[in-house]
Parts: C-alpha cells; structure tokens; sequence
C-alpha cells in the first residue's frame, strides 16, 4: 500500500495518533477526540465481559 | 430592618414590602384568572404571607437581600403553606420573566463561544460525534440549531415542559428540530426504485443494473435524510436489490455472447427478455432450473448465429464468466455503496447521512450474492482500510434460515460474526423473539422486523392494524425521562416514585402530542422526498397541499429513559446487575411504564412506545444537573454519565452471559427499540467461536438486538487494523511517533509524499 502522509526528514507520522475506533451508544465514531464528556467518561470506565 | 434590595443588575434601591404584597396577590389572583380582583380573605393571606416572607428573610440576617432570594423566600412560603397552584404559577411567571431578560444574552454567549472556542474545548461541539463543528457548514448548522432550540424554548413550548426540559426532569431530543419534521424512516427502495424518483432537478428511471441500484440506494438515504432529523434505514437490503444483480446478470451474459460470437450486432433481447420472465417467474436467475433453461437459450442462439459448431464448451465458458462478471460487479456496487455512505454529504455538508441497512434471510443466489459481497465489501475496509463508520449493518438471524450447520444462509451468518469481530458491523437483530415473531409472516420480509442504527424500530401499528409491516414507516420523536432524579427525590420511598413516574410520564404524553399536532399541521410539500415520493407509508396517495396529519399516524412516539441503574441505586442502594430485589423492582418499573404508554395507544388511538434511549448527546446531561442539584451522591451522581437506559453499569464486572441474561428481559418491553452491548478484548479474529456463541446466547435469552464492542484500533501510517496497545504490531511506533522511510518501505509501505 501507499501511505499519504508527508515524509520529514525521511521520517513519516510524527505527531499522528492512532484512529480508536469505539461505539458507545449507538454510532461508530472514527476518533474519540470527538466524543462528548460523558461518552468519553462511559469509554474509560468499562469492564470487559470476558469470563462466558 | 431591611433597607435595602439589591437588583439584578447590582443596583441597591431602597426595601418595598409592598413589591412583596403585589408579588403574592398576583399569584393568588393567578389561580382563578377569570376574576381578577381579590377577596378579603385572600388580602388576609397576602398580609400574613408578606410578614413571613420578611421573618424569613430577618432570620436568614439578610440586610441586603437580592430579588432573586427574596423571590426563592416567597416561592417557599407559598408551597409551605399549602397553595400548590398558586406557587407553580409564580415559578411559572419567573421563568419567564427569566425568559424574556436574558432572551439576547443565552444565545449571544452560546454564538459567541461557538466561533470561539475550539471543540476540544466546548462540549456543546460534540453533542453528536458525527457531525464536525469544526467544519464551517458543521458550525453552521449548529448555529442554526441553537437558534432553533432558543426560540422553541421560549415560545413554543408549554412553559411546564420547557421548564422540566431546562431543568433536567425531562429532555425532549431533537428541539432544533421541534416545528420541523419527523424522527426516521425505514425506507423501501422496491417501490422508489420501479416507480423511478426525482430529487428535485430531473427524474431518475429505474437502474438497469446493480451498479446504478447500489448508487441510487445511497441517493434515496441520502435525498430522504435531509427530509427528517434522525436516521434512515434500507430494512430489505437483499431483496430490494436483487432484482438488479439479475439485471447485470443478464447484460454480461449477452456481452460475454457477443465476444465469444466475435460480433456485437447479434440481436440478443430474447436473452434478457427471457432472464426477465425468469426472474419474475422464479425470484430468481441464477438457481438451477432458471440456469438451465438459459443455458438452452445460449444454445440456441450460438447454434443459429455460428452453426455446425459443438457449442458446449463456449456455452460453459459463458455462463461461468458471466456469473463471475455479475459476481464481480456486485462486489464493486457494494464497495462503492460503502464508500459512499461514507463520504456523500447532507444537510448542507454537515454530516454524512446517518444510514443503516438491515440484511440476513434472502435465500436466493442474487440476495445472498448482495449479502457476500456487502460484507466483504465492509471486512476490506475504505480506501485507506479504515473501518466504515456507515451504513450501520444488522443481520437478521432466523431460525431455519441461518442458525445452524445446515441452514441455508448459515453461512452468511459465520462471515457476518467474522467481519463484525474485526469491524464491529453488522450488529444482529432477533427474528425469532416472541414480541418479534409474532408479526412474522413467511415469505413476506416485510414482516421481518428491522431497526433504524441507533436502535429504534417501529412494528406495532396501532393506528392502522392492516399495516404492522416495517417498510415506509418510522419514529416521530421522543422524550426522555430522568429516571434516577426521580428515585433521589422519592427519598427511598417506592409508592413516592412511582407516583412522580406516572405524573412524569403523563406530561411527557401531552408534550409528544403538542408535538405532533405541531408535525400534524404541515404538508407533503414540506417534505419533497418523504412525502413527495412517497416513502412513508401511504403519503403516495395525497397531494403536495394535503396536511400529513393523517399518513404520520402510522409513526409512533415514544417515551424514553435512562439511568435504570443509579435509578435503583438511589432506591434501594444497589442496581439489576448486582441484586436481585433491585432486578425485579426494575423489570417492574420498566414493565409499569410500558403498561402506560400501551395504555396511552388505546387512548389515543395512536402509537405510543417505550424507548430504550440512545443517548447520544444525553448521556452527561442528565447527572452534571444532578450533582450539582443533589451533590456527589455514590452510585449515582459519583460518574460523568448516567447509565445508558436498562443496561447493567458499564464499570460493573460480570460475565457476557450474566449481562446477557439480565437485559433480555427488557427487550420485550422496550417496543420502541433497545440494544444490549458485551464488551469484549484482545483479537476476535482469532476467535470467531465465542463470538457466534455469544450471539446466538443473545438470541436463546430474548435479546432483540444486540452487538459485542471490542477496541478496532487502526495506525495510519503503516494501515494496520486491530488492537493497538501502546505500540503498533506492525510498524512499532508508539501514539504520535514517527516511522522512518526504509521501515515503512520494508512493510511494503510505499510513501507518496516524500521530501
């Protein structure tokens, strides 16, 4: 593949985060930059169900 | 002896008991307004309520005091005395008093801070996470929203519901929108399709292949989403497509002819005419029997064209290419679909429209051709691989159909859990659940229930019982109800809540119905493509004058909640997912407001549901009021959000199958719709298994729709997709760090933009 990004002194993504791409109420959302404080909140606090 | 009264304004003017007296009479006289004139025994009570009011303020050793807590002093003494009306009416008359005074300066504050401070500053920004407020058209439209919900604060609501909207006891979604439109619709693309449709500047025709039907299915959504302020669903996906995969099917098949006859003038209709009869006859052209009877066709024709040859292999040769071109071709409808719904804009480029398509029981090659490919289409990701935000996908799983070894569309369903493990969609929904089942009609999808991304789904018709099918109708609007302040307020008393819940839930009624009479007004010319096209339900047959009063019937509104756990915690000290006393106090609950808004159809004739919330902008409002009203309160105004609507607490450690067998229940009450999540780690990929297994748990405990969250993670710079810890697998930088051209290189990353 290709990437985009511009190239700084042969150095590639300096200062990119990587995407989290998480749902908590209903929608995906690409980033959670974008999440309201409380979504934000519920993201942080969560427990994985792992034991089935 | 007080001297002086500090205005709003800061200003000290001199104490006038008589301001006080002229105050409470007011809201005497408000109680029987016709007579506007006082009795001796009322000028009695303005006299005694006056001196107390003075006592109060005396013995609070106010010398100055504002208006503001001389009006909250008289406020008290009227409720203390037991004048119930006249007290509600003065806090009435303040707020809007409130309203007018700082009618310039709410939204100037709210306007200026939109165009200066930066989103990551400004929560109001990112009330919905899919629309960039950064973006000018984003910014523009939440001016415009701002507005909107300003002025129907202000003068459109009824002061008593504005007042339980601002104060947080209720929150009615969507206000901007509130004299506007309608909430959702799920669309059938069949009728839009064959009848042909316009969007305003020209007239599209019915597609003659799936590549133009992928395309005008991303239109419609697109055309429809601007007509209403929620989400749009495509509930028949497969079926409403397929007709054009047979169409493509049978173009290639002639192309392929025409290439093997080495002659494109060959006159080939009868081929399509007889592809057309087929699929008309059979739903099908693909199956053996349709196959086989094109297969003589091909014969026939290479035999008249080019006799005298042994045709086997060309017709062979032919009929394989031209499913493998079909094939091919609606892999790429599908991709573009994605792509699209993706990137194609709405609402004045604020946001792309918010779609969701609903697939799983098509049997036929075509339908599950369109099944396939939508979902490999979704596992390779966009352009850059990242992992499509939209359409939201729900597979519908049916006993017979695709639940077990054997079934036939089990195989659908294992690649379904294996894009789902890596990209979160398709979330599933529940065919065979009772409340489901029982507007099941086989061989008639559209029986099959299906909901809107967020979770919504309207069934039941009440209204119109010949029509509880899915197709064309939708949502109107909902309210929800602040559930755990109802429980602070109860002050542990069970009867005290229930009793404020019914007189919550009733004024939610009269304000969803002053909504609708509101909605009820407009006519079909109001919505160009909703009504003018004929995508909601029966709105095909008025006229672009006629008022849509009638054909909105078909909709339904709906009463929601949130925060059932913290409503229990505030109850009875622990929540459903923790005691059993608190399970069944909130089945019950839940159960008592469903009976309500059933009660309130056959009053009225009209649909009222029970709506698990989404919340999407609601899930913080809520408590932050709360906690400064009731203080940091544990379990229930300790976090930053209050629980999504039934669910058990996400902080909350239990197993999938416990959360699972918990929530079921309350799916069958939620009629408006409801989702339960289980949150799982690591790579799923790696074990699609357990991810089935959960699923088909849902299904087993009477979960309607259901969907497992797991962290998708992607690197931008060398693409990979998965769980990112701290560092990238693949090119091992850590968050912000960058990658040097040769390590890049040697992933097989190539950089276009090097210097």
């Amino acid at each position: 593949m290709q990437t985009r990004l511009h190239a700084r002194n042969g150095v590639i993504g300096e200062g990119v985060k990587f995407e989290r791409i998480r749902r908590v109420t209903g929608y995906l959302v690409g980033t959670l930059d974008r999440f309201n404080n409380g979504k934000r909140a519920e993201e942080r606090d969560r427990v994985k169900h792992m034991h089935v | 002896m007080i001297r002086f009264i500090v205005k709003r304004d800061g200003r000290k003017v001199s104490f006038n008991e008589d301001k006080i007296s002229n105050a409470i009479r007011k809201a005497l006289i408000s109680a029987h307004p016709d007579d506007k004139s006082t009795s001796q025994y009322e000028e009695d009570l303005v006299e005694k309520f006056t001196r107390q009011v003075i006592q109060e303020i005396e013995k609070k050793n106010l010398s100055e005091p504002s208006v503001e807590n001389t009006q909250d002093i008289i406020e008290k003494v009227l409720i203390k005395e037991g004048m119930a009306a006249e007290a509600k009416n003065f806090i009435l008359y303040r707020q809007n008093r409130t309203n007018i005074r700082t009618y310039n300066t709410d939204l100037t504050k709210i306007f200026r801070d939109l165009t200066s401070k930066s989103t990551a500053d400004m929560d109001l920004k990112r009330e919905n996470a899919n629309i960039d407020a950064n973006a000018p058209m984003g910014l523009m439209l939440r001016f415009g929203s701002e507005g909107s919900k300003d002025y129907v604060k202000r003068y459109v609501l009824r002061p008593e519901h504005s007042i339980a909207h601002s104060r947080g006891d209720i929150h009615i979604h969507d206000l901007d929108f509130y004299m506007l439109t309608i909430n959702c619709c799920q669309i059938s693309l069949k009728g839009l399709f064959e009848r042909g449709f316009s969007t305003g500047h020209g007239f599209l025709r019915e597609p003659q292949s799936i590549q133009s039907a992928a395309a005008l299915c991303c239109i419609a959504i697109q055309s429809n989403q601007n007509d209403q302020h929620g989400g749009q669903s495509i509930p028949l996906f497969e079926y409403d497509l397929a007709p054009y995969v047979a169409i493509s099917y049978s173009k290639h098949l002639c192309k392929v002819m025409n290439v093997c006859l080495r002659n494109d003038d060959y006159d080939l209709t009868e081929i399509k005419d007889l592809c057309k009869d087929l699929y008309k006859k059979n739903n099908t052209c693909l199956s053996e029997d349709s196959s086989e009877q094109i297969r003589n066709k091909v014969l026939e024709f290479l035999d008249k064209y080019k006799p005298g040859c042994d045709h086997q292999e060309d017709v062979k040769y032919i009929m394989d290419e031209a499913f493998k071109l079909t094939e091919r071709e609606t892999y790429q409808s599908m991709e573009a679909l994605i792509h699209n719904l993706n990137s194609m804009q709405s609402r004045a480029g604020a946001q792309v429209p918010f779609s969701s398509i609903n697939y799983g029981t098509g049997t036929t090659i075509e339908q599950r051709m369109i099944m396939k490919n939508v979902l490999m289409a979704t596992d390779a990701g966009l352009g850059g691989g990242e992992t499509p935000i939209f359409p939201v996908q729900i597979f519908k799983v049916k006993d017979g159909i695709n639940t077990k070894p054997g079934d036939p569309n089990y195989d659908l369903f294992e690649l379904a859990c294996k894009v789902s493990a890596k990209r979160l969609f398709p979330n599933f929904s529940f065919l065979d659940a009772p409340y489901n089942i029982q507007y099941y009609k086989e061989g008639h999808p559209e029986t099959e229930v299906a909901v809107m991304g967020c979770r919504t789904r309207v069934f039941s018709n009440y209204y119109d019982k010949t029509k509880e099918i899915i197709p064309g109708r939708g949502n109107l609007s909902f309210t929800t109800i602040n559930l755990p302040r109802l429980a602070i307020d109860a002050h542990g008393s069970i009867s005290k809540f229930y009793e404020s819940l019914d007189k919550m839930v009733y004024m939610v009624f009269d304000q969803l119905m002053e909504r609708f009479n509101l909605i009820a007004k407009k006519q079909v010319l109001n919505y160009p493509f909703l009504m003018g096209q004929g995508v909601w339900l029966d709105s095909d047959k008025l006229n672009p004058e006629d008022k849509i009063e009638d054909v909105i019937k078909h909709g339904s509104m709906s009463v929601g909640f949130i925060g059932l756990a913290e409503c229990l915690v505030a109850l009875v000290g622990k929540h459903h997912g923790e005691s059993k006393e608190a399970y069944e106090l909130g089945y019950n609950i839940i159960k008592h407001m469903r009976e309500l808004t059933d009660k309130k159809t056959v009053e009225s004739g009209l649909n009222f549901t029970l709506f698990s919330t989404p919340a999407e902008g609601l899930s913080g409002r809520f408590v932050k009021i709360d906690k400064k009203l009731y203080g940091e309160i544990k379990g229930v105004t300790d976090r930053d959000y209050y629980t999504n609507s039934f669910h058990v607490p996400v902080y909350y450690d239990i197993s999938a199958a416990e959360k699972i067998k918990i929530e079921g229940p309350f799916h069958a009450l939620c009629n408006a719709g409801a989702i339960s999540y289980v949150e799982m780690d690591g790579d799923l990929t790696k074990n699609i298994k357990a991810f089935q297994d959960v699923i088909l748990y849902m299904k087993d405990c009477g979960v309607g729709y259901g969907s497992i969250n797991h962290p998708v993670d992607r690197c931008p710079v060398c693409n990979y997709v998965g769980v990112i810890g701290d560092v990238c697998p693949r090119c091992g930088r850590r968050d912000g760090e960058g990658v040097s051209i040769e390590r890049l290189r040697k992933l097989g990353v190539g950089c276009i933009c090097t210097g």
